[in-house]
């Protein structure tokens, strides 16, 4: 992931590297252009000198003929020679080979060609000068350019980095305040004094933003704790009048049967109200007490206790439970805990089948034989699981899930060898 | 034996009174705080249950109360709130037992059965009903003055059957006697059966007359 300075800082470089590179063809052209137009102009310079000083001399033919050829054996590159006619000046730039230092290889010579008459005779006279090549003037240019985009580079991330630290540093504090916020937690974050406007916009807004969330989770959170503790009193009462109508007389077995199932039904809303009023709890943080718990004895002691259950369906019990696991936990939460994951096991096997309960002590694994793999998914979720057909609450998992949370513990589900396996670890 | 019901609610004072007076219970109802303590005041009560959310007061705050007027009566806490808290700070503070709405009223019979035998007889708690013999401190059983073995679930449900004598229990409300909350996670509570099948042939096999009747199929009642 690209950090934001870093981002801002990309741009910057790759422009100033674009510019300070299309630079540099153009301060060769530039240069070049300079140096090619100062030497036209040294050339005329010396031609003109040249032609104006033969011409003042009033040589005669003979002496012409001799200066001429003294000239040319002197100065080879500069070549006077009798031509055919007077022609228009012109100019070249050619590479030749040194003739005098062959080590230093080619030269570039900027060349011009004039013509003029001595004494009724037509001179043509070539007068080269040295001047800088190509790819050594690129060279150049190149060097002190990427130099300077070191320069420049340094430059820019020193202050950059420098500038941008001071200027993000409230949005870096307001991150940091996100990244710790905790819905569950219920506090609010209070934001600094920026002094910016930007900023200042964002932490009001991301305020309010927190304050209703937390809000609205309160609400939902005592909505849930309010509807349960209302739901209380008319399923007592549902319940006391069913219990009343059992005891009268006379009544038939076909009606026993029915308030017999009516009262099945009302244990089953009873459970999901009492389940999320549990849920409500757990979240409400109001079960805040730590111990130590030995695991080991607890869960031997419930398994006993719901021995009536296990023989019930005639379960094969395979125990693992390694002595002396002790665990810090809020004791309430976790035998409510162990409960539903051993019902959980208990109400999902087939008469006859296999329960296998194990404790290490790093781990709590449940498992209990299955066809087909669970979605694990929604198994954790409320209401997840739950059918109208099972007496199931739906919230087990849920509970289960709430408690490993609280705990700081992980659960997990996973199918192997036609066994649904739960487990519960803390190491 | 005189009982009172502090409890705001109409409809659950009324069916808890209408099943306490078949108990040849004497049923008083104080619906607040000031009813109720009034009540404490003037009268005497075998055994009280207290509602923990009252208007005009905290029930917690009446506990107190009965307990420094009167030390015999037995009081009983009958919450809708079910948190553990309240059940701790209620048992600390003298109550001799809790319960959680919503529950069985036979569960409350026998609850206060319990109770104010235990506190009627100064903790030497002996039941006796013609051949049979409960020494409820001991939880020891005994048929013709011979001692009949019981596990501590069949125990439990003989004290059940004589906390609601001449009454129809059904399986539902002794499963959740026997396992509580549990009980109400499994559909069906064979376990129940075992039980009291167990408990019928030990008292019978001890010379025990056959109290405990089958009604309805799936109901139960202790006969006298």
């Amino acid at each position: 992931m690209n950090k934001l300075l870093n981002k801002s800082m990309k741009a910057f470089v790759l422009y100033a590297g674009i510019v300070l590179a299309c630079s540099i063809p153009a301060y060769y052209a530039i240069i070049d252009f300079i140096w090619e137009h100062e030497l036209k102009e040294h050339n005329r310079i010396e031609s003109e000198t040249t032609r104006q000083n033969l011409q003042a001399l009033s040589l005669t033919n003979e002496e012409l003929t001799e200066s001429v050829t003294l000239w040319n054996k002197l100065r080879p590159e500069t070549q006077l020679q009798p031509a055919a006619a007077v022609r228009p000046d012109s100019t070249y730039n050619i590479y030749r080979k040194n003739k005098y230092i062959p080590a230093k290889g080619w030269d570039r010579f900027q060349g011009l060609v004039t013509y003029f008459t001595i004494n009724g005779k037509v001179f043509r006279l070539t007068q080269e000068a040295n001047m800088e090549e190509s790819h050594e003037t690129i060279i150049a240019i190149a060097g002190v350019t990427f130099l300077f985009f070191l320069i420049l580079l340094g430059g820019l991330i020193f202050i950059s980095r420098k500038i941008s630290e001071k200027l993000w540093r409230p949005f870096y504090n307001s991150l940091q305040k996100i990244q710790s916020f905790d819905l569950h937690k219920q506090y609010a974050i209070q934001f600094e004094k920026t002094g910016i406007e930007e900023f200042e916009t964002l932490n009001h807004h991301l305020e309010k933003l927190i304050a209703g969330n937390i809000a609205v989770y309160k609400q939902q959170k005592e909505f849930t704790q309010n509807a349960s503790h209302e739901l209380q009193t008319p399923l007592s009462i549902v319940k006391f009048k069913l219990d009343l109508l059992y005891q009268s007389k006379p009544i038939t077995d076909e009606q026993s049967e029915l308030i017999n199932e009516a009262h099945q039904s009302l244990s089953k809303v009873t459970r999901i109200n009492k389940n999320l009023l549990l849920l409500a709890k757990i979240e409400n943080s109001q079960f805040s007490g730590k111990e130590a718990i030995n695991l080991s004895a607890l869960l031997e002691n419930h398994i006993s206790l719901l021995e009536d259950f296990l023989e019930d369906k005639q379960l094969q019990v395979i125990r693992h439970i390694t002595p002396g696991v002790v665990l810090s936990g809020n004791k309430v939460l976790v035998e409510i805990m162990l409960t539903n994951l051993i019902m959980n096991a208990v109400r999902h096997s087939n008469l006859g089948d296999t329960v296998m309960m194990t404790l290490t002590e790093r781990q709590l694994e449940f498992s209990n034989m299955g066809a087909a793999p669970l979605e694990e998914k929604i198994l954790f979720r409320r209401f997840g699981t739950s059918s109208p057909n099972s007496t199931g609450t739906g919230l087990g998992l849920a509970i289960v899930r709430q408690v490993c949370r609280l705990h700081g513990w992980q659960e997990s589900y996973r199918f192997e060898n036609g066994f649904h396996i739960f487990t519960v670890a803390w190491a | 034996m005189k009982v009172l019901l502090i409890e705001d609610e109409q409809q659950l004072a009324d069916s808890i009174i209408r099943y306490l007076s078949g108990e040849h219970y004497l049923c008083e109802h104080a619906k607040s705080y000031q009813q109720a303590y009034e009540k404490i005041h003037l009268y005497e009560y075998e055994c009280i249950l207290l509602d923990l959310m009252l208007p005009g007061g905290n029930g917690i705050k009446l506990l107190e109360q009965i307990k420094e007027e009167n030390k015999d009566t037995g009081v009983i806490i009958i919450s809708a709130r079910d948190a553990i808290d309240d059940k701790i700070k209620g048992l600390q503070t003298g109550a001799d037992d809790y319960l959680a709405k919503p529950f069985h009223l036979s569960e409350l019979s026998a609850r206060i059965y319990s109770v104010i035998r235990r506190r009627k007889f100064q903790n030497s708690n002996i039941i006796e009903q013609n051949e049979l013999k409960l020494d409820l401190l001991a939880k020891k059983v005994q048929v013709h003055q011979q001692e009949v073995f019981l596990t501590r679930k069949e125990f439990d449900l003989l004290m059940y059957f004589l906390g609601n004598q001449n009454r129809v229990l059904s399986k539902n409300a002794l499963a959740e006697h026997l396992s509580g909350d549990i009980a109400d996670m499994l559909d069906d509570h064979n376990f129940v059966y075992a039980h009291i099948k167990n408990l019928k042939r030990k008292l019978s096999e001890a010379g025990c007359d056959n109290y405990l009747k089958t009604i309805y199929g799936t109901g139960y009642k202790w006969e006298i």
